[in-house]
């Protein structure tokens, strides 16, 4: 298990990336927190009792260039369970790059086969911090030009960072 | 990227879009622009065009703006599926390329969540309107769909517009029974899902009968009095919710 550190203006969350389960998505995931690509991204969406979803977009919904998507390893037993972490993406199913959620409620409906047959891949859960998710998940939220549910405070990822 | 979303699907129908209709259409493509992007899919449920002549009427730019919003809602990560309704049965493989959508027969089954809705138009229930299913049978044939779109656009609108004037006048003369669904008809449905959603009657509601649940879309109208609209809605835990234009819950 690989362990990062979520540094936000909220507070700090802890998460374990299971490597074993989910390799390709945490080879992927980590080639951007090695690249620095998370420093300065926000939460830009979330939906209470649902998930917060970030790592695409800097403040003032300004989005971040991404540069290698990952095959969908949603198949992988993994479950969308409350305080796990797993890809965002299109609707093609292997288009996730680095935008991550962290589900603040149990989404069974996202689990392989989900809707479209592919679900979402699920890779890592928090370990320290559940608080801070928390009170993200519970942020006010408005519009900002073509997106919905975005913080009226902007939720700010400073770094993420591997620990250990 | 609008995914993951907990709104797994809205439903619209019986817009009946044209070009003399400024005002709904405005509405369509706000709806297309605030709404639909919350959603993993959006279905369109027939009768979205007032009529329409075939793919090739897809130069016109009305039809052409309708297309690349809805290919455009698309890009956004929102599947778009479109059942035909009486009156835009015409639409077509080119109409579905152009606007990035997926055609459904009517009816359908769709699952959401593990949830199982029957999707139809509404039109096929209306079995007891006679005269009605007569002509249905007729313009769906294979057949006689090859033969009219062989004709000329303008010999086939010319067409369309006898057929519609004449629509109106015997609409006056068909009772109010007549012309909404048949119980037999809506109990062969429920025999495929507890869930019914259509359209097509322009009687939005939720009639429930025990565990059966069939909700009715409303139509859109917005250029004339009374202004009205509105589609539904189902989340990840199969609630199905009715909402008014402005996104109001019913």
């Amino acid at each position: 298990m690989t362990t990062i550190l979520i540094t936000t203006n909220q507070g700090n969350i802890k998460a374990e990336l299971d490597e074993a389960k989910a390799p390709k998505t945490v080879e992927n995931f980590l080639y951007y927190v090695n690249k620095g690509h998370f420093d300065n991204t926000i939460f830009h969406r979330v939906i209470k009792d649902f998930m917060i979803q970030g790592g695409g977009f800097e403040v003032g919904m300004k989005q971040k260039d991404t540069d290698q998507t990952v095959e969908n390893e949603g198949k992988n037993g993994l479950k969308n369970d409350k305080y796990t972490l797993a890809m965002a993406r299109t609707s093609a199913p292997h288009s996730a790059s680095a935008q991550f959620f962290i589900n603040t409620k149990g989404n069974d409906f996202l689990n392989y086969p989900g809707q479209d047959g592919w679900g979402y891949a699920v890779f890592g859960k928090v370990v320290e911090g559940q608080d801070v998710v928390d009170q993200i998940n519970n942020v006010k939220t408005s519009r900002a030009g073509m997106h919905a549910d975005v913080p009226a405070d902007p939720v700010i990822i400073q770094k993420i960072e591997v620990v250990q | 990227m609008t995914t993951p979303t907990r709104m797994l699907a809205l439903f619209i129908s019986d817009l009946h879009l044209q070009a003399s209709h400024p005002r709904t259409a405005d509405a369509f493509f706000r709806f297309l622009d605030e709404q639909a992007p919350r959603a993993g899919a959006l279905y369109l449920l027939g009768d979205i065009f007032e009529y329409w002549a075939g793919d090739d009427d897809l130069e016109t730019p009305f039809n052409a703006a309708i297309a690349a919003a809805l290919r455009g809602l698309g890009e956004r990560g929102v599947a778009v599926y479109w059942m035909a309704g009486n009156r835009d049965f015409l639409v077509g493989p080119g109409f579905a390329q152009a606007a990035g959508l997926t055609l459904l027969a009517d009816p359908h089954v769709a699952s959401f969540g593990g949830h199982q809705v029957v999707l139809a138009h509404g039109d096929a229930q209306c079995t007891g309107d006679i005269k009605y299913m007569a002509f249905r049978a007729q313009v769906r044939d294979p057949d006689w769909q090859t033969q009219f779109l062989a004709m000329p656009l303008v010999q086939r609108k010319a067409i369309i517009a006898g057929l519609r004037e004449g629509s109106r006048s015997a609409h006056a003369e068909k009772s109010y029974e007549i012309m909404d669904v048949a119980a037999d008809a809506v109990a062969a449905l429920h025999a495929q899902a507890d869930t019914i959603i259509h359209g097509h009657t322009h009687r939005p509601a939720l009639h429930r009968q025990g565990s059966l649940r069939r909700f009715v879309l409303p139509d859109w109208e917005l250029d004339e009095e009374p202004r009205r609209g509105g589609w539904i809605a189902i989340d990840a835990d199969g609630d199905i919710t009715r909402h008014d234009l402005d996104g109001t819950p019913l």
